[in-house]
């Protein structure tokens, strides 16, 4: 090879990949309010990504994949837990995960401040990214059919969509709170006293560390059948 | 045995450089060992995973920066047969690089940080940075300009640290939308470390090589004009290997996937042009160890960067291992085998001259490589088993988040034991450099 070949090599190397790189970038602009829903980035979602940037949550969980890895993608975490649990476990994390492996630390964000997160992560969940993580489809899925079409989903998938937050079902879910099993076995609540405890915790016990849920009375029901079908499960097995 | 007076600020920029590294490790403990155990709420409270992360990641970005910096003035000198441009720029954009550094490691501990990983600096310090960065460019832009004659590694190096100093802007606005701003966050780093800082490599690499092996520079700089030029060709494009998920048009799959695949090409190349230029050498081995870096480097930059990131990078395999410690595997061998070991290939390089001395002791030095090497492989190996298993528990077997992690505990324990003899590694490499001593003949 020539020095002129080689000098060619760099020169139409570099600028062909160079200007294949700036009309993508072009395009990518152009594309983004349709991958981004960019027309729905208010100014709450503003105020919430700026909150996620002044506690470098990034450097701990990860978002759309990037960041650190000692905590759990934040992608589609609104569609895993919803509002009020975020809520709940941003402003208290020492209790929430009180008895985990690994704690958040507590960082003095405030009710406001929660809120705005909640924003910015519901509108992260909207982006369209090729149903990135894997692991957090089901949550999504769940989440956008268990009001309109409940009865095309598996009953688990409902629940663990709306409760795996926290719950587990044998090693679906999380060990935050008890097992589906466990709840099963030692409840002694009725439907009416499940549905009513999903929605408003303290309502039936006041010292109730789980937060309100976001979900229909009628999801609600569904939870407090499924539970019940898992004690019946249990009894009919015996 | 230096041959321009003004190559000695280099000392203080590979000097602080090596403090650096030995700071970074010791913090890469910390990180594991909140991995590894339980640790209690008070602590978490006061010094978070992210802070400690944060104090990681820059302080390695840090020494990396300066070890560049210093080794482009040690060689420009010799490069441009002349005396730096300027001397008093050189010092004071260290003061301000060094102290804008500790500024950021003790306000990260206070909290206050742009929130951005790796790129974690606020942005009035960021300024300095940039302050820094444009006296640094100028001065070795000087230099060369003033040179009576031009050559393709001093064109190479310049075109190197411009084109880092540029890509560091695109970090430092705030975007209101995520996936713009992780865009852009890769045009920082992807292009940092699979563009601008191989031009670095590439040309510093180069000039050593002229300088030990005295083969011909005809040769050299032809390879060095393909390998770059291969480095741009796959590395531009090849960015698109970070936007699979965040959100963007499909044809990303297809240019990021195919470009990056070609990326282990040009590193190829090197670690055929080191080997060759090795068996050609004109001139004797004068330091063993040197060489022994310099094919370290090539070899592992291979391996660590070229092919594990060849594994990983394809759509495909890339949608269940993106975001997990198959990640954090890959970035450790790949910032070891590309970068920790070009600035040690400097450090051997550059010491021995500035301390007047033509031919060294070697004996702790052999000793600091091989822990070194031996115990990254392992930790590689580790986290990428943590991170298949993770993968497998997570992605496909469905297991939540916490269950699956748990088994991390064990996994990071195994990573501490092996950090802590990369530390012991490191810190040896690092006393034998400081107190480096003549070969008894
Ligand atoms: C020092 C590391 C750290 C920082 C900083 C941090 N978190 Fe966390 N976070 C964790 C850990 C660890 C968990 C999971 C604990 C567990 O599962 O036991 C967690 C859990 C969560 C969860 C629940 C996730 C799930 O899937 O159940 C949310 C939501 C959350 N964090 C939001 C945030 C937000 C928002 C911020 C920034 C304001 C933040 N975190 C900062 C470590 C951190
Ligand atoms: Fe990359």
């Amino acid at each position: 090879m020539t020095g002129k070949t080689a000098k060619a090599i760099f020169w139409v190397g570099t600028l062909s990949s160079l200007i294949i790189f700036l009309w993508l970038t072009y395009d990518f602009h152009q594309q983004e309010p349709k991958y981004a829903k960019t027309d729905k980035i208010s100014a709450q979602v503003v105020a919430g990504k700026k909150v996620w940037h002044k506690y470098n949550c990034n450097d701990c969980h990860t978002i759309l994949g990037f960041g650190a890895y000692y905590a759990p993608d934040m992608t589609k975490a609104y569609f895993r837990l919803g509002e009020n649990n975020i809520v709940s476990i941003v402003m208290n994390p020492e209790k929430v995960y009180k008895n985990s492996f690994r704690k958040m630390p507590n960082l003095g964000v405030t009710k406001e401040e929660a809120a705005n997160l909640v924003q910015f992560l519901k509108w992260v969940g909207t982006i369209e990214n090729r149903k990135w993580p894997p692991q957090d489809e089901k949550f999504v899925k769940a989440y956008k059919l268990r009001e309109t079409s409940a009865h095309t989903l598996n009953k688990a998938d409902i629940v663990m969509g709306a409760c795996g937050g926290c719950h587990s079902l044998e090693n679906l879910g999380r060990s935050i709170a008890s097992d589906f099993n466990d709840i099963a076995k030692t409840t002694s609540f009725d439907r009416a006293t499940l549905v009513k405890f999903t929605l408003n915790p303290q309502s039936v016990r006041p010292d109730s560390g789980m937060p309100n849920q976001n979900v229909s009375p009628a999801t609600a029901e569904l939870i407090a059948d499924f539970i019940l079908s898992l004690k019946i499960g249990k009894e009919v097995q015996k | 045995m230096i041959a321009y007076e003004s190559q000695r600020v280099a000392r203080w920029y590979l000097e602080l450089s090596l403090i650096l590294f030995c700071l970074q490790v010791t913090v890469g403990l910390w990180l594991a060992v909140n991995y590894a155990f339980t640790l209690p709420q008070g602590l978490v409270d006061v010094l978070s995973f992210a802070t400690s992360r944060a104090i990681h990641t820059n302080t390695l970005v840090a020494w990396l920066l300066l070890g560049f910096m210093g080794g482009s003035y040690f060689i420009l000198p010799l490069e441009c047969k002349r005396e730096l441009y300027s001397v008093k720029i050189a010092y004071a954009q260290l003061v301000i690089f060094a102290g804008t550094a500790v500024t950021a490691v003790v306000g990260f501990l206070f909290g206050w940080t742009q929130g951005k990983p790796l790129l974690e600096i606020p942005v009035p310090l960021d300024m300095l940075i940039v302050v820094a960065a444009l006296m640094f460019v100028f001065n070795v832009a000087m230099t060369i300009f003033k040179a009576k004659e031009r050559s393709l590694i001093q064109w190479m190096l310049l075109s190197g640290v411009t084109f880092l100093s540029v890509l560091y802007l695109f970090g430092i606005p705030f975007f209101s939308n995520l996936n713009a701003d992780y865009y852009y966050w890769w045009w920082v780093i992807h292009l940092w470390v699979e563009g601008a800082w191989e031009l670095i490599t590439a040309a510093i690499i180069a000039f050593i090589i002229l300088e030990v092996t005295g083969v011909e520079r005809k040769v050299v700089e032809k390879w060095l004009y393909v390998e770059t030029g291969l480095f741009l060709f796959t590395g531009i494009v090849g960015t698109g290997h970070h936007y699979y998920w965040i959100g963007a048009p499909d044809y990303w799959l297809w240019w990021g996937g195919i470009f990056s695949a070609l990326e282990p090409v040009p590193i190829a190349l090197m670690v055929l042009d080191t080997w060759m230029h090795v068996k050609e050498r004109k001139n004797p081995i004068v330091n063993p160890l040197l060489w022994t870096y310099i094919i370290g480097l090539a070899l592992f930059h291979f391996l660590g960067a070229g092919v594990f990131g060849f594994i990983h990078t394809l759509p495909q395999i890339n949608y269940y291992t993106h975001g997990s410690q198959i990640t954090v595997s890959h970035g450790h061998l790949a910032f070891f085998g590309a970068y920790a070991l070009l600035n040690l290939v400097v450090f051997y390089f550059a010491f021995p001259k500035l301390k007047g001395i033509e031919k060294f002791d070697e004996k702790l030095g052999v000793w600091g490589f091989w822990t070194m090497v031996i115990s990254m492989v392992f930790m590689g190996l580790i986290f990428g088993v943590a991170g298949v298993l993770q993968t497998y528990l997570e992605r496909i077997l469905d297991i939540g988040y916490s269950t699956a992690h748990m088994s991390m505990m064990f996994w990071f324990k195994a990573v501490l034991f092996f950090g802590v003899i990369f530390l012991a590694g490191v810190v040896t490499t690092a006393y034998h450099l400081f107190s480096l001593k003549k070969a008894e003949a």
